[in-house]
């Protein structure tokens, strides 16, 4: 078990990078804009909890790219280069590298989301809002969950592809997809089902459960189910905020299952 | 024990084979030379060693354990100079010794690695800025640290000049007094002569032989070579040195600059005289006489059929 080693060191050397301070600085100066701009721009009351849905835009926007962004290289730009090499030389496993860049690069965007989170809390509170202390660290634990799933994703495309310029195109396709398109896709198969008389209105409720798998829209789910005061998501058992939540942990753990199996499993050189 | 036990390894790409049925033991202690021409499959050997990549057929273990399905407890006490590798990026010399270090959990001095491998000076300068030869030494710096039990090196010598190839042998030879495997591949000849107990030879990824240098030298027949110049040639004389105890052939060689007939005799080292003392005895007059060894690049040619 030497991840540890390997997270210790990605972690160093990836805080230096310029890309990294680039990024990791957006994400921190959306969510404290967030925590600015709320007390003076949303309808009373003003608390910690409603807070939640008014950092949703701004986190699903920009949670996506810095996550992606910072860990679709991870593990590629060492098997191009061949330094990778140097690392299984080592009595690391595959599971110990992967691992520990895994902690590496979400225990990066996780400490900016959380460390910025805090301070938008704060301004939140002072001098006017509300402390809901309890359902501001749900909404922390979702906001870190969310990165971690990109992030995750970003470590995923890295595994599976054996190029960077890959692992770029299908990183960027998947962000492009899921946060620039996916809505607009939504919207016309609506429109075009409801043209065609399938359906009247809202999509089928099964089919609603199905484009609504997107990490963004679980996301949300979940933080309107757990987190807002006085709002239930409306619907069958399965649009609730339990299986949304559910939902979060199967996009963790089985793009980087699949994709650590193809690693594992593929000649380095 | 056994360092390196392989068991019918066999590596294919498609219909390339990389690997044919490859058996091999190198046995603790010795120093062993992996000799063979480019593309010959010892890059693609190592690399199952040390389960860069899987292997097709056969199964390979270091000290007992197996390379694929154990490769932590393999790799655990082994020193690597991997081939296709590149330092890493931002990372100072003295940071790359020290993240071996760590991953090894040793606790030797970053310095005084680099002060063997003759680097010390540029301990501080990131690596990437390093030659390809300062990088061999890295590397085979990070391959000591922890002192190893079996040392891995593909072409350790790449990149190095002369002098820097001696200094690399001094090294191995220094790691073997201590007690440790050495197990290199190398398609320069000289080196693997110079330091190597046995010798295995791989062509189009078949082991065509494993033997000590001398075992070699013995089974292409003795392995001395004479070229003896003579003021004249009649008819019986290579008969008559094809009668000496210990000759395996004898035939006429090129004639020498001023036009003298010269005949080229193989045999073993201890009938070099006996030949001398029966062409005086035949009357002949040896105007000039000189000895071959057969060189391992013979050894190589006769064994290859090619040139590297």
């Amino acid at each position: 078990m030497t991840w540890e080693v390997i997270a210790r060191q990605d972690w160093s050397v990836t805080v230096e990078t310029r890309s990294a301070k680039v990024l990791l600085g957006l994400l921190v100066s959306v969510v404290l804009l967030a925590g600015y701009i709320y007390p003076i721009a949303a309808p009373e009351p003003i608390t910690t909890a409603r807070f939640s849905s008014f950092a949703m835009g701004g986190l699903t926007l920009t949670v996506p790219f810095v996550g992606m962004l910072l860990s679709y290289g991870a593990v590629v730009d060492e098997r191009e280069s061949g330094s990778i090499l140097l690392s299984l030389s080592l009595p690391h496993s595959r599971r110990d590298v992967v691992l520990g860049k895994f902690l590496s690069r979400t225990g990066l965007v996780t400490a900016a989301t959380a460390g910025s989170m805090l301070v938008a809390g704060a301004l939140v509170v002072y001098p006017f809002g509300e402390l809901v202390l309890g359902r501001f660290l749900v909404f922390l634990g979702l906001t870190v969950l969310f990165v971690v799933v990109w992030c995750g994703l970003g470590l995923a495309v890295s595994l599976a592809a054996a190029t960077r310029r890959r692992a770029l195109v299908l990183g960027f396709g998947l962000v492009f997809l899921f946060v620039i398109i996916w809505e607009a896709v939504v919207d016309a198969l609506t429109i075009g089902l409801n043209a065609a008389g399938i359906v009247d209105g809202e999509l089928p409720e099964t089919v609603q459960f199905l484009v609504g798998l997107e990490p963004s829209l679980v996301f949300e789910r979940a933080t309107t189910g757990f987190v807002l005061p006085g709002e239930s998501v409306a619907g069958p058992w399965y649009l609730g905020e339990w299986v949304a939540l559910g939902v979060l942990v199967c996009w963790v753990v089985g793009p980087l299952g699949l994709a650590f199996l193809r690693f594992d499993g593929s000649d380095l050189s | 024990m056994v360092a390196i036990d392989a068991d019918a390894v066999s590596k294919r790409y498609g219909t390339e084979t990389a690997l044919d049925r490859v058996d091999l033991e190198v046995k603790e202690g010795e120093t062993f030379g992996f000799l063979g021409p480019n593309g010959a499959g010892k890059s693609t050997f190592i690399n199952v060693l040390l389960d860069f990549v899987t292997p097709s057929q056969g199964d390979v273990e270091i000290f007992g354990h197996d390379c694929q399905r154990e490769g932590v407890a393999a790799r655990d006490r082994i020193g690597v100079l991997p081939e296709g590798y590149s330092v890493f990026e931002r990372l100072t010399g003295r940071q790359h010794i020290e993240y071996a270090i760590r991953s090894k959990d040793a606790d030797d001095d970053p310095i005084d690695v680099l002060d063997r491998v003759g680097i010390r000076e540029a301990a501080d300068r990131k690596a990437t800025g390093y030659s390809k030869g300062m990088a061999q030494r890295l590397v085979l710096g990070m391959a000591l640290v922890g002192q190893p039990d079996l040392l891995i090196l593909d072409e350790p010598s790449t990149g190095l000049d002369p002098n820097g190839a001696a200094e690399m042998r001094q090294i191995l030879r220094e790691e073997n007094e201590r007690g440790a495997t050495i197990f290199f591949s190398s398609h320069i000849l000289e080196q693997v002569e110079a330091v190597c107990d046995r010798v295995g030879i791989l062509q189009n990824g078949e082991l065509v032989a494993v033997d000590t240098i001398e075992g070699l030298r013995q089974s292409m027949g003795g392995g001395t070579k004479l070229v003896i110049t003579v003021d004249g040639l009649e008819n019986g004389t290579l008969e008559t040195i094809r009668g000496v105890e210990g000759v395996e052939t004898a035939v006429n060689g090129d004639e020498s600059s001023n036009g003298d007939p010269t005949i080229e005799v193989t045999c073993t080292n201890d009938a070099k005289m006996d030949v001398v003392v029966e062409l005086h005895g035949a009357g002949v007059d040896v105007v000039n006489f000189r000895t071959e060894e057969a060189s391992l690049e013979d050894m190589f040619i006769e064994y290859t059929g090619s040139r590297r």
